[in-house]
């Protein structure tokens, strides 16, 4: 601290006629008591007007970055427990001359590899994954409704027909996973087939 | 003063450590707004936040979480990279010897396994959890378009990653997937030579996909990943409350 090396500036305040005293001179306090001076007093709606907006804001250290660092240790908690007790699935090698009896893709594909049972490859592998990367790019540019409405209730439309498609693809997903037996054949788990067709 | 806080004195006096953290631990609002500004990894985000946007019930972390399993991925794929050479002969040898053999081997597969997984699920959480917030209106348009880069450049990153152990699994799910995608009218043939590297999947296939998966898309998720960051600083903020 370089400031404390040199002495306090010492000031003498005079002493103004009592009579005579404006506010300022009320204010005046010597510069040991307070390291800083009055510079002016500006009543309210004077000149300006400082409209001061509610602060609707916090710091983000330590309020968002106490909770940024929680969900982190918490999943990497979680991924340690589940690399521990869980293995990742391994089979034998691979083999282009042997088909194993169920055969799946990683089960993000699964939606469309169940599109793959009713329609045309073309339309399964091609024109719905174009068409839904493509539309869901295209979202923000097809939905010009009110832009400050962001309640569901505002915007039915959008978020009903959103959900429709999330719970179809869900839906795909899910018969794709669970209900896909040998030769992608429609199987019920455990009853007429030996377990789950799937792996992760 | 015991001994322990005499260490601790005299290593934040010494001149590396002033050196390396120029403030004091931050306690007050100008220390702790300094403490964000003038860290590289901090300041990605701004010094003060909506209130509503530390709110866990308001985005449950999904985006955030992508991006650690992001780092996670990264960090576990470098260990594993080390263990593993790209050839039909060699890769299914070296899972097995990576899971058996190699310090921590398992382990590290193991989460690189599963945190690639989670991330699919989270970036597409992330994605509906923007939706319904209405998060995508302007002006945040634009980085809506790039989170749906991001989500193609995971499912990609995931689907590279999937033929890499070479096991029936990966192969068969590899030769799956391609078939799906190999019916593009336009360039049928050619998309398909192009991504398999053959008419079947082979190690051409898996030098292609170690590739894309190790340099090309990484680096591409990165690039759009400090777009996507920089759009949420740059358009406001993030999104407004319910």
């Amino acid at each position: 601290m370089a400031d404390t090396s040199t002495p306090p500036e010492r000031r003498v305040v005079l002493p103004v006629d009592p009579t005579r005293r404006t506010e300022i001179d009320k204010q005046r306090v010597p510069m040991s008591a307070r390291p800083y001076r009055l510079l002016a007093l500006v009543k309210q709606d004077a000149v300006v007007r400082v409209q001061k907006e509610p602060d609707d804001t916090v710091m983000t250290w330590p309020h968002l970055l106490s909770i940024e660092f929680l969900a982190a240790a918490m999943m990497s908690i979680f991924l340690l427990l589940l690399g521990l007790f869980v293995n990742a699935p391994l089979e034998e090698l691979a083999n282009g001359n042997v088909t194993p009896a169920v055969a799946k893709a990683p089960w993000y594909f699964l939606g469309l590899q169940e599109l793959l049972a009713y329609f045309h490859p073309t339309v399964a592998g091609v024109l719905v994954p174009t068409f839904v990367l493509v539309g869901a790019a295209v979202i923000p540019y097809v939905d010009r409704g009110n832009p400050t409405a962001t309640r569901p209730s505002e915007r039915k439309t959008a978020v009903v027909l959103f959900t429709l498609f999330c719970i179809l693809g869900l839906v795909l997903t899910f018969v794709g996973i669970f209900f896909r037996g040998p030769g992608y054949g429609f199987a019920i788990p455990y009853v007429n087939t030996p377990g789950l067709h799937f792996a992760l | 003063m015991s001994f322990l806080e005499r260490v601790d004195q005299t290593i934040r006096r010494s001149a590396v450590w002033r050196s390396l953290f120029r403030q004091p631990y931050p306690n007050d609002e100008r220390s702790r707004a300094y403490a964000v500004m003038n860290n590289v990894f901090l300041h990605i985000h701004p010094v003060r936040v909506r209130q509503h946007a530390v709110k866990f019930a308001y985005t449950f972390c999904l985006g955030g979480l992508s991006f650690f399993l992001f780092l996670v991925l990264t960090v576990t794929g470098v260990y594993l990279m080390f263990y593993y050479v790209p050839s039909a002969t060699q890769a299914y040898s070296n899972i097995l010897a990576i899971q058996s053999e190699v310090t921590f081997g398992l382990l590290t597969r193991n989460i690189h396994r599963w945190g690639a997984h989670l991330m699919v699920f989270f970036v597409f959480l992330h994605m509906m959890r923007v939706f319904y917030h209405g998060a995508y209106k302007p002006p945040r348009e634009f980085n809506w378009v790039v989170g749906v880069v991001l989500l193609f450049l995971t499912i990609m990153l995931s689907f590279t990653g999937y033929l890499l152990p070479w096991d029936q699994i990966a192969y068969w799910a590899i030769t799956i997937g391609t078939n799906m995608g190999g019916y593009a009218p336009l360039f049928n043939t050619p998309a398909k030579l192009i991504l398999l590297g053959g008419i079947e999947v082979g190690q051409n296939t898996l030098l292609r996909f170690y590739v894309l998966h190790i340099m090309v898309f990484p680096l591409l998720a990165a690039i759009f990943l400090a777009v996507h960051f920089w759009r949420i600083r740059k358009d406001g903020g993030i999104s407004g409350p319910l």
